[in-house]
């Protein structure tokens, strides 16, 4: 018998991964490029114009895919922290993600944005530049969702033939910008339908915590929320995460949400979360006009 | 960025799992413990004043400060822990701060009105500028002041050897209502300001030519309740970039993304009103709590402790 013991406490390590130990979610064929499967086309831009966030900058992203035909109106998807979701060798590889999906007809054809948080460039010399990403991401309120809905999407989008409909439209945001994907939806459910957030701060780094609270005492929304989280995700002075989305997840089934929870074992890395994005997106869209039924997994 | 790998043998079996190197996605965070030292309290370290406030240093981290309601003179706390008094005849001063000169800049309220400076060693005291109503000050490493003129909601800037101009002025609906504290970044390129009748701490960018824009509400503090405001007052930030706010429950200490690390407890239940980091190394975090002046060790030290020497002469 000795011998097994070393060997069941290693396979029970396997099940049961200490804090210390990260668990693996690899990507599947999904979120990887595929023979015959075609292939949309993303462009770099740079934001400067922003009043609601006076002096920031930020870089973005869009990513248009190849079956976009401009006289038919598209779905959109916006990614904040954008440029870890773009990134093809990132989390999440969205592009990818997007042409495997659209071929096969899992989601509509969709327009992704991807739009990093602000940054104001410092004005004298030896100056440092300051990060608006807290700023924009942590607050809750309507201050960043007006930012996307009236001054930056509007120009970003401007030539593209988008579907006016908040169940066309989904947002999605890692961490703080995955309060800030729900914060969105939340105070506009009459733009953004649709909410991913990996590993999101519902904690009290701005007063996230409260969301639970708010939730069960308010008349339903309109919007699908998918959450995704790790029982190794962060203990900090902020608050507990794993704990934070249990309590989120128990406050969207008390109010009756249509949402989806994965709690994992990883922790503050967009690694499970950008597994699981395939089957998001699926769950997501799953009702969508045009997209194939019974494909969810 | 840390890459961890882990390998598990199990029979037959090779389990090769690669973390995928975190993003950076939040800033380092900043709990008090990353200030406070276990079993270092507050200290009282002077007593029998009136109301004590202006609280400032300067490159070797002697301690300045003054009693409003009663007092006339400056006094200074060396790093000996000796007080003694550096200015006479220094009435109503509410605001200090010491200037790339050497010579500590001050608000002067009541009926005085006025920004001065006093060149401690010669004795001697120059008019800065005049008809104002001005409640605390900064003053860069090229010479520019800003301070608050709490009445008129505005933040007031002298450039080197020029006139007092409005800097920013909010209205009922926006900006800092009652301005108070007033602080700089370690690099000088961001202004922020308390609001003792509101919840924020406001910052502005702080252009080549001194003046202020970009104003945004970046930092919120805790308030004893949600119809109460913050009673924001005495600022400081240390040389990693925090935020140090004196308010209505506690000295609250903020991340250089405006982001609360925790509320230290005011030595008293009297107001606190003021905070510096002063003492040896500027390791010490001082406030004014009414009567007394109290100290505390800390792991952080001042701004002044990685800008340009600020020796007051």
């Amino acid at each position: 018998m000795k011998p097994l013991i070393p060997l069941l406490a290693l396979f029970l390590g396997g099940l049961f991964l200490p804090a210390t130990a990260t668990a693996d979610y690899p990507l599947t064929a999904d979120s990887k490029p595929q023979s015959g499967v075609p292939k949309g086309t993303v462009t770099q831009h740079r934001w400067e114009q922003s009043q609601i966030y006076p002096g920031t900058v930020r870089d973005y992203w869009i990513y248009v895919p190849a079956q976009y035909d401009a006289s038919k109106p598209a779905c959109l998807m916006v990614f904040q922290d954008g440029r870890g979701y773009v990134n093809e060798k990132g989390h999440s590889r969205v592009p990818n993600v997007f042409d495997n999906l659209i071929h096969k007809k899992e989601m509509p054809v969709t327009i992704g944005v991807f739009v990093n948080p602000g940054t104001i460039p410092a004005a004298r010399p030896g100056g440092k530049s300051r990060s608006n990403r807290s700023f924009e991401y942590d607050s809750l309120g309507s201050r960043y969702v007006t930012f996307l809905i009236d001054e930056f999407l509007p120009t970003v989008t401007k030539d593209l033939n988008l579907v006016d409909d908040p169940q066309a439209r989904g947002v999605v945001g890692i961490s703080s910008s995955g309060i800030c994907a729900f914060t969105a939806a939340w105070e506009r459910p009459d733009y953004f339908g649709k909410v991913i957030s990996y590993i999101g701060s519902f904690t009290n780094i701005r007063g996230g915590h409260v969301y639970p609270a708010l939730i069960r005492k308010t008349e339903p929304k309109p919007i699908r929320v998918f959450l995704q989280d790790g029982a190794n995700d962060l203990d900090n002075l902020h608050g507990h995460w794993p704990l934070a989305n249990q309590q989120m997840a128990a406050a969207l089934k008390f109010a009756k949400y249509d949402y989806r929870f994965e709690m994992g074992v990883g922790g503050h890395s967009g690694q499970h979360g950008g597994a699981l994005l395939p089957e998001m997106l699926r769950w997501l869209w799953r009702d969508y006009p045009d997209v194939n039924q019974g494909t969810e997994k | 960025m840390s890459c961890s790998l882990i390998r598990l043998w199990l029979p037959g079996l090779l389990i090769v799992s690669s973390f995928a190197a975190s993003l950076p996605l939040e800033a380092q965070d900043m709990p008090l413990t990353q200030v406070l030292i276990d079993g270092e309290d507050w200290q009282s370290v002077s007593k029998g004043h009136r109301f004590t406030d202006g609280l400032t240093t300067d490159s070797e981290g002697n301690l300045y400060f003054a009693d409003v309601a009663a007092g006339t003179t400056i006094n200074r706390i060396g790093i000996d822990g000796k007080l003694i008094a550096v200015a006479n005849d220094a009435p109503r001063i509410s605001g200090m701060h010491c200037g790339p000169d050497g010579r500590i800049y001050a608000c002067q309220g009541g009926s005085y009105g006025r920004i001065v400076a006093f060149d401690l060693q010669a004795g001697k005291m120059e008019v800065i500028a005049e008809n104002v109503k001005p409640n605390d000050l900064v003053v860069t490493s090229d010479g520019h002041v800003y301070f608050t003129e709490t009445a008129k909601m505005q933040v007031s800037h002298i450039p080197p050897g020029g006139k007092v101009q409005a800097a920013d002025v909010a209205s009922k609906t926006d900006g800092a209502q009652r301005p108070n504290g007033i602080a700089l970044t370690p690099d000088g390129g961001t202004l922020a300001v308390s609001d003792y009748g509101g919840r924020h701490t406001w910052v502005w960018r702080i252009a080549k030519d001194g003046s202020l824009g970009l104003r945004q509400s970046y930092i919120t503090l805790r308030t004893p309740s949600p119809d109460l405001p913050s009673k924001g007052d005495g600022m400081t930030t240390d040389a990693v970039g925090r935020y140090y706010v004196t308010s209505a429950v506690g000295l609250q200490m903020f991340d250089p993304t405006g982001r609360m690390g925790g509320v230290i407890a005011a030595p008293t239940n009297k107001p606190i009103v003021s905070v510096a980091f002063a003492g040896a190394g500027h390791q010490y975090l001082y406030v004014a709590a009414g009567d007394e002046i109290f100290r505390r060790k800390t792991k952080a030290s001042g701004v002044e402790a990685v800008r340009p020497k600020r020796k007051a002469k």
